[in-house]
C-alpha cells in the first residue's frame, strides 16, 4: 500500500503512526521512586515549607514538651516517655514500654516529672503516681514521688501537683525544685481535679473538676496558692465537659468545651468543642471572640509571653484540622498552616509551644493508605506514615497581628 | 473533489498528531508503578547493587493468620555475579510498646549479573488487636503490621524495602 503513495505522503504517514504508536504505548512499567527524606532537617510535609520533623517512625506519639532551654523536647511513644535533642535523631527513653504517661512537665534541663503508671492508668481503680526522671550520666533514674495523683502543672513557685483517691476530693501539694512535697494544701476540693495550670505570677492555679458523682469536668475552681483558698469560677450545664487545661491570658481564663458524645451517638464522628473564655474572677462563661462562630477546636496552649494561644482546630465542621493563632486583645485568628494532606492529631494535650515563642510543635500524620505500602527506606526513618512531632514557625510576639 | 479530500486528510492528520501527542503527555504524568522500588540511600558507593522487587497483589493477599508466606524477587543490578546474599525479614507492630518483632532469615546462594533470584519466607502474622476502650493517651485505632525486608551482600551493601500493612 506504501509503494502505491509518494514519498512525501509516505513520510507523513509513518510520522503520523510513529506519534499515535509512542503515545500508546505505556511509559516504562517499573519506574523508580525517590526514596524518603530522612528525618532531619527541613521538609514540607503539608504542614508548610519552613516545618521541621522532629521524629520519625512507628509509634502513637503526643503531649510534646519542651525542656526549659529548648534544647530538648519529651513526647510520649505509645504510652511510654522518650525525649530526644531537637538537633539530633538520638531519642532517649524515660520509662519502661509497658508504662503509661499522662502528662509530663520539664522542672529542669535534665530533670522531667511524669505522671502515669503501669497500664491501665488514670482511672479511680488505678490511679496514676508522680515520677522524678534524671539523666545522670548514661543512666535514667525513674523514682515515684507521689502517689494517687490526677494532675500536675508547673509555675514560678515549682510544680503543683493535685491528690487524690476516687472521685469524691482532691488536695493540692507544692513540690520543691527536686519535686519532694514542700507544702500540702489543708482545704480540699470536691471531685477529682482533672487538669490545673498556674497563674503567670504563680499565685494562683486554675482547676478543672469533675465534681462527685458528675460524669462531666465540668467546674472550674481557682485555688489561691498563698492563702490556701479555693473558690469555683465558672461551671458548664447541659451535659458540656471541659477539655484539656486552661489557659490563661490577659485577665481572661480560656478553655474549650462542649458537649461529650455519648454511647447512643458516638457514630465516629469528633464531638464539636469550642472555645470559651472566662474572667478570672469569675463568671458566665463566653465564646471565645475572633474565632468566629464555626470555629471547632480541639486544644489551645498559651504562648510562653501569654499573649497569644496556638490552637487546634478548624474553621468549620466540615473544614480540614490546622494551627491558628489568636491573639486575644486584637481578637484575630491567624491560619499558621492552610493544609489539607495530613492529619493532625487533635488529643488536649498534642501540640507545645518552643521555649522562646518563635514555634509551636504539633503531632501529625498522611492519611492512611488502605491498601498495602511499600517504602525504599527503614520504618524508623519513615514520617507521615505514622503520627510525628513537626515544629511549625509561627514568628515572635512582634510578627501577630495587632 | 480533490480540494474536499485534501481538506478531509488535512483534517484527520491534524487529528491524530493532536492525539498522539496528548497521549504522549498523559504518558509522561502517569504515576509511577510502586511494584519496583531504587535502592534505598544504604547502599555503599563502591558495592554492588541489588533491587528487591514485590508483588503488590501478594502483599494485599496477607492476612494476620499464621503461615503467611511471601515471595519476592532479588536482582542483581552489577556486572558481577553476587554470592551468598542475606535476607531478613522482620515482622513488628506498629505498636511500639509490644516487643512482639520477629526475624526471618534466609541466605541466596548464587545470582548472576543482570539476573534475579526468587524468595520466598514463610512467617505468621499476628492477629490485629481490637480497638478497645484505653485511655486517651493511646492509640484509639488497631495497629498496622509492618513488614522490613532487607538483602545485604557479603561487601556489606543493603537494600531495604518497608511494608506497611492496613489494618
Amino acid at each position: 500500500m506504501l509503494s502505491r503513495i509518494g514519498p512525501a505522503k509516505r513520510v507523513a504517514v509513518l510520522s503520523v503512526a510513529a506519534v499515535f504508536m509512542a503515545g500508546c504505548t505505556h511509559a516504562e512499567k517499573e519506574v523508580s521512586i525517590a526514596p524518603l527524606v530522612p528525618a532531619a532537617g527541613r521538609l514540607d510535609p503539608g504542614l508548610g515549607p519552613e516545618t521541621r520533623a522532629l521524629s520519625s517512625g512507628p509509634g502513637y506519639k503526643g503531649s510534646p514538651s519542651w525542656s526549659p532551654g529548648g534544647a530538648r523536647i519529651a513526647f510520649t511513644v505509645d504510652g511510654y516517655v522518650v525525649d530526644r535533642p531537637t538537633d539530633s535523631e538520638e531519642p532517649r527513653r524515660w520509662t519502661t514500654r509497658d508504662f503509661t504517661a499522662e502528662d509530663t512537665e520539664w522542672i529542669s534541663e535534665d530533670t522531667l516529672m511524669i505522671l502515669g503508671a503501669a497500664s491501665p492508668t488514670g482511672t479511680e481503680e488505678s490511679p496514676s503516681s508522680l515520677y522524678r526522671t534524671r539523666a545522670e550520666g548514661d543512666s535514667l533514674e525513674l523514682e515515684r514521688i507521689e502517689k494517687e495523683v490526677s494532675a500536675i502543672g508547673t509555675g514560678r513557685g515549682g510544680l503543683i501537683l493535685a491528690r487524690g483517691r476516687g472521685a469524691s476530693e482532691s488536695r493540692l501539694a507544692l513540690t520543691r525544685g527536686n519535686g519532694d512535697v514542700r507544702r500540702l494544701y489543708s482545704e480540699s476540693i470536691k471531685g477529682r481535679v482533672a487538669s490545673l495550670s498556674v497563674s503567670p505570677d504563680g499565685d494562683e492555679a486554675v482547676l478543672t473538676v469533675r465534681p462527685p458523682g458528675d460524669l462531666q469536668t465540668s467546674r472550674l475552681h481557682m485555688f489561691d496558692l498563698r492563702k490556701g483558698r479555693v473558690r469555683e469560677i465558672t461551671r458548664l450545664d447541659g451535659n458540656r465537659e471541659i477539655l484539656g487545661t486552661p489557659q490563661w491570658t490577659g485577665q481572661y481564663l480560656y478553655f474549650v468545651a462542649g458537649v461529650k458524645n455519648t454511647p447512643l451517638d458516638r457514630d465516629g464522628s469528633e464531638p464539636l468543642y469550642e472555645i470559651f473564655r472566662v474572667p478570672e474572677e469569675g463568671g458566665a462563661p463566653e465564646p471565645a471572640p475572633g474565632v468566629g462562630e464555626d470555629f471547632v477546636a480541639t486544644s489551645i496552649r498559651v504562648s510562653p509571653d501569654g499573649e497569644r494561644l496556638a490552637i487546634i482546630g478548624r474553621l468549620s465542621p466540615q473544614a480540614p484540622t490546622n494551627l491558628y493563632v489568636l491573639d486575644p486583645l486584637a481578637e484575630d485568628l491567624t491560619a499558621v498552616t492552610t493544609n489539607e494532606d495530613m492529619e493532625i492529631k487533635t488529643g488536649p494535650d498534642d501540640l507545645a509551644w518552643s521555649p522562646g515563642g518563635q514555634s509551636v510543635v504539633v503531632v501529625a500524620r498522611g492519611t492512611p493508605s488502605t491498601e498495602p505500602e511499600v517504602h525504599a527506606a527503614p520504618a524508623v526513618r519513615l514520617l507521615e506514615d505514622f503520627y510525628n512531632l513537626y515544629e511549625i514557625p509561627v514568628g515572635g510576639p512582634e510578627d501577630a497581628p495587632r | 473533489m480533490r480540494d474536499i479530500v485534501f481538506w478531509l486528510s488535512g483534517a484527520t492528520l491534524a487529528f491524530l498528531l493532536t492525539a498522539g501527542a496528548f497521549l504522549i503527555l498523559a504518558n509522561l504524568a502517569t504515576a509511577p508503578s510502586e511494584k519496583r522500588l531504587n535502592p534505598d540511600q544504604a547502599r555503599g558507593e563502591s558495592g554492588q547493587a541489588v533491587d528487591l522487587i514485590l508483588d503488590r497483589e501478594r502483599l494485599a493477599s496477607l492476612e494476620p493468620l499464621p503461615d503467611q508466606s511471601l515471595e519476592l524477587e532479588v536482582e542483581n543490578e552489577g556486572t558481577e555475579q553476587l554470592s551468598d546474599v542475606n535476607m531478613t525479614l522482620s515482622v513488628a507492630s506498629e505498636n511500639t510498646a509490644l516487643s512482639d518483632r520477629r526475624y526471618y532469615r534466609q541466605t541466596v546462594e548464587k545470582i548472576p549479573a543482570g539476573e534475579t533470584a526468587s524468595v520466598r519466607f514463610e512467617f505468621d502474622l499476628p492477629a490485629r488487636e481490637d480497638p478497645v476502650a484505653k485511655p486517651p493517651t493511646e492509640n484509639p485505632e488497631p495497629s498496622r503490621e509492618i513488614l522490613e525486608i532487607r538483602a545485604t551482600t557479603p561487601e556489606g551493601d543493603s537494600t531495604v524495602r518497608t511494608v506497611i500493612l492496613p489494618p
